[in-house]
């Protein structure tokens, strides 16, 4: 059930990004953002108020960083026609926010807990911790949020048009440049909000961000790079499919099952459970 | 055409001798390990530049090839009591079929999700080599492998003769026509196919070859720091080669070998070694990718242009 | 009249759209045949089931009593089949030199090791340049492909192309783009090209570029066959004007 709420906020979080996005970069900006928290925590705050804070201390944050790396390594290379150079200059930031983080915060682990942590919640036979059940509710209110916004408002749908097709979009009166930022700075606030939610329950260090992030991407390619359904789809499959593994063969293995899940798709149908058609002009 | 070859057995030679010589210039055993390493990272970034580079396959997985080359050697010699040639060349082996593995997704997938398939493949890996403990005792490790020599000099020529024989190699191949082949396929493939170019044989070339190679620096690894645990295979050594190649020129033959240098010796010589290692690598990544992308030996080439 | 290339009622379709339908089409030996039609005729896409990029949904081809379908592009290259792209597809970053070198890839024979031991066994340089010299290219041969003007540009994918030695050489719209006398030096190598006894069809949908250079002409509309024959008839059949009416042409 963890699962699921987790794995919903990154598919969706992801496929906002637009063709050359970032990867990894979302994990380490989650990391980053995590361990503020803690920093926000030492105000003397009542518990709830102060997680609460700290929730939106890391969407601003992410956002600001979605900004700021945008601004120096997205918009540069964005017109320059190259799938690669990006990819590759998204790969040197996480690796180098990786690392940053690691030499700012130190390798072991930090002990993060919400005020939610150890509440527990008994529904049926099955036991739930408070903060799983927050994760999920914040997952899904924010997917709800992001899903009526990109169907629903002019912006939204501004940024589907410039999804579709830039130049277009952009004869049209559309500023493909600041909806691209804008989206990014949404994908990042969303990905340090979902960093304060997972805190508590993932491992707190510098490397957590490397464990969901390569999940997230499993959940964007299975639904299909781009596509809001697939990938919301996709990440319920995922999650469901993980809270199986756990159960019933040890949740060492639960990377390894996704992963192979992941090959088989990009054998079977790389463009994803509800594919996008793209035919190549020759 | 004669002198051209002159001049490259000429560099040849030179190479040699400086390599010859750096044991005795650096020598206590800890510079010598350093050595080693760089050897080892040399062999590993010539083997993606190979497939990255020249093919232009964008394979974030080769860390996947680099580990089995050191599980498969190891468990030979210490499990079954092989001999370490020959346990380095069933290694070699068994990294280049996985190469040909992964190629077959490369024939199907371009760009963005051959990238995903290639880290898919290399966690994948990551994932066995730590779960499948009755084989490689996964994160315990497996201790006291011993290298085929424990002199740090010897070890050290051999990784870096291997080196520089590989460097030739491919060197001449890239060269002759397979190297025309292997670069028209990185620049379009559509009209590659139309000159009778079969993509998918040379494809499998690229990955195969690129993983044995990277295979082969694997079987060097363990006895090297004498235990081997999968972390030093996860996803991250795929970055740093990746950095190594890129940062010091793809495509180019002697790029991989100055960015494989560099980027050893670097987080040696500025203090703080440890955990700024990385983000250098990252650092120099972002920085090279936007403002220099074919690295240093662009950088190069354009500085000897203005001064002339 | 030998038919070097034949195809019998080919069709191709691609999701609901109907490409090419029961297309039949015998292009003769040593000729310059010309493939013509409107803009979304179907032209390029039967170009591309010739050379093996598509495979037919219906229909047969053979070259030479040899049987295509099924046949990678590729493989239909040894077989002595070359073609060009509308949309120009060259190696940007290599050398003029270094493209047209490409092209010689399946005449590439040395044993393998020789690669491995000595490197560049530089058998083609002579007819690389000599191709190059064909187009008027020769003087530019150490040059990236990407900096030449367009015009060149499809010139040179022609030498690459003819670098596989073929007996059949398609060109999808070669003149698209070309200024009035990049066009006649485009023709007037075709030309030679064919007294070289290579068969050459030409994708075209301006009819007028063909007209004094093809021996015989194909015409097509919405995916089918309208009318086939020599360059005079085709220009006067009424069907083929009322289907290019609207167009650019006058009869």
């Amino acid at each position: 059930m963890v699962a699921l709420g987790l794995t919903l906020i990154y598919g969706v979080l992801n496929q906002i990004n637009f063709a050359h996005a970032d990867f990894v970069t979302v994990g380490a900006f989650t990391a980053f953002f995590t361990a503020t928290r803690f920093a926000t925590k030492v105000l003397g705050l009542p518990d709830a108020g102060a997680y609460l804070l700290s929730m939106f201390a890391a969407l601003g944050a992410g956002a600001l960083l979605g900004l700021a790396v945008n601004a120096a390594v997205f918009a540069p290379l964005r017109d320059r026609g190259d799938e690669l150079r990006p990819l590759i200059a998204t790969i040197g930031v996480s690796v180098l926010l990786e690392n940053a983080q690691l030499a700012l915060f130190g390798p072991i682990p930090y002990q993060f807990d919400s005020p939610f942590s150890r509440q527990t919640l008994r529904i049926g036979r099955i036991f739930f911790s408070g903060q799983s059940l927050l994760v999920v509710a914040v997952s899904a209110a924010a997917i709800a949020a992001l899903y009526g916004f990109m169907r629903f408002t002019f912006l939204g749908k501004a940024l589907r048009a410039v999804a579709q097709d830039r130049e277009t979009a952009g004869l049209m009166g559309i500023n493909p440049n600041l909806l691209i930022a804008l989206t990014i700075v949404i994908a990042s606030a969303l990905a340090g909000m979902a960093g304060a939610l997972l805190g508590p329950v993932l491992v707190l260090s510098p490397f957590a961000g490397a464990s969901v992030i390569v999940k997230a991407f499993a959940i964007v390619i299975i639904g299909g790079f781009g596509n809001m359904q697939g990938t919301i789809l996709a990440g319920i499959l995922v999650g469901v499919i993980e809270a199986f593994t756990v159960q019933y063969l040890g949740s060492g293995l639960i990377d390894l099952v996704v992963f192979v899940m992941l090959l088989v798709m990009l054998a079977l149908r790389p463009t994803g459970l509800i594919a996008e058609r793209k035919e190549e002009n020759v | 055409m004669i002198e051209r070859l002159t001049a490259r057995r000429a560099w040849l030679g030179v190479a040699v001798v400086i390599v010859a010589a750096l044991p005795w210039l650096l020598d206590t055993s800890y510079w010598r390990g350093i050595l080693v390493l760089c050897a080892m990272n040399v062999l590993l970034a010539l083997s993606l530049n190979l497939v990255i580079g020249y093919t232009g396959q964008l394979n974030l997985g080769q860390s996947a090839f680099f580990g089995i080359g050191a599980y498969v050697s190891t468990i030979l010699i210490k499990g079954y009591g092989w001999n370490f040639w020959l346990a380095a060349v069933a290694a070699v082996g068994a990294a280049g079929l996985l190469g040909l593995a992964l190629a077959a997704f490369a024939v199907r997938l371009r760009g963005h999700y051959l990238a995903i398939a290639s880290l898919g493949f290399a966690v994948i890996t990551y994932q066995v080599l730590v779960n499948w403990e009755n084989v490689t005792q996964g994160v315990r490790g497996i201790y006291g492998i011993m290298p085929p020599f424990s002199h740090p000099a010897a070890l050290f020529y051999l990784v870096a003769g291997i080196a520089v024989l590989v460097y030739v190699l491919i060197d001449n191949l890239v060269r002759s026509p397979v190297g025309d082949t292997l670069r028209a396929i990185r620049e379009d493939e559509v009209s590659a196919a139309s000159l009778g170019i079969n993509r998918a044989l040379w494809k499998a070339f690229a990955f195969g070859v690129g993983a044995a190679i990277a295979g082969l620096a694997g079987c060097f690894y363990p006895g090297f720091v004498g235990t081997l645990v999968p972390d030093a295979f996860a996803i991250v050594e795929s970055f740093t080669m990746m950095a190594m190649v890129i940062v010091g020129g793809m495509g180019t033959m002697i790029g991989p070998v100055v960015g494989a240098i560099v980027l050893t010796f670097l987080p040696e010589l500025l203090r703080g070694f440890g955990e700024l290692r990385l983000m250098i690598y990252g650092l120099a990544l972002t920085l090279v990718v936007l403002f220099v992308p074919g690295g240093i030996v662009q950088a190069w080439t354009k500085l000897k242009a203005r001064i002339s | 009249m030998n038919a070097l290339l034949r195809a019998t009622c080919l069709s191709k379709s691609f999701g609901g759209v109907r490409a090419v339908q029961n297309v039949s089409i015998a292009v003769p030996e040593k000729s310059i045949f010309a493939l013509i039609g409107p803009n979304g005729a179907g032209k390029s896409t039967l170009l591309n089931l010739l050379s093996g990029i598509y495979q037919p949904d219906a229909g047969s081809l053979h070259f030479e009593e040899r049987n295509l379908i099924g046949l990678p592009a590729h493989r239909r290259v040894r077989l002595g089949i070359a073609r060009t792209f509308q949309k120009i597809r060259l190696f940007k970053q290599l050398t003029l030199l270094e493209n047209v070198l490409a092209g010689f890839h399946i005449h590439q024979d040395a044993p393998f090791w020789k690669y491995l031991v000595y490197g560049n066994a530089g058998r083609f340089r002579e007819e690389a340049r000599s191709l190059l010299a064909f187009v008027g290219l020769e003087a530019r041969s150490g040059e990236r492909a990407g900096a030449l003007p367009y015009g060149q540009q499809r010139m040179l994918e022609i030498a690459r192309a003819l670098a596989t030695r073929p007996r059949l050489f398609m060109l999808d719209e070669p003149a698209a783009g070309l200024n009035a006398a990049e066009v006649d030096f485009l023709l007037k190598r075709l030309e030679q090209i064919g007294r070289q006894d290579i068969t050459v069809v030409v994708v075209e949908h301006n009819m007028d570029l063909v007209m004094n250079v093809a021996h015989r002409v194909f015409v097509m509309d919405h995916g089918e066959p309208l009318f086939e024959g020599t360059p005079r008839e085709v220009r006067h059949n009424p069907a083929v004007i009322a289907a290019y009416l609207g167009g650019e042409f006058a009869p």
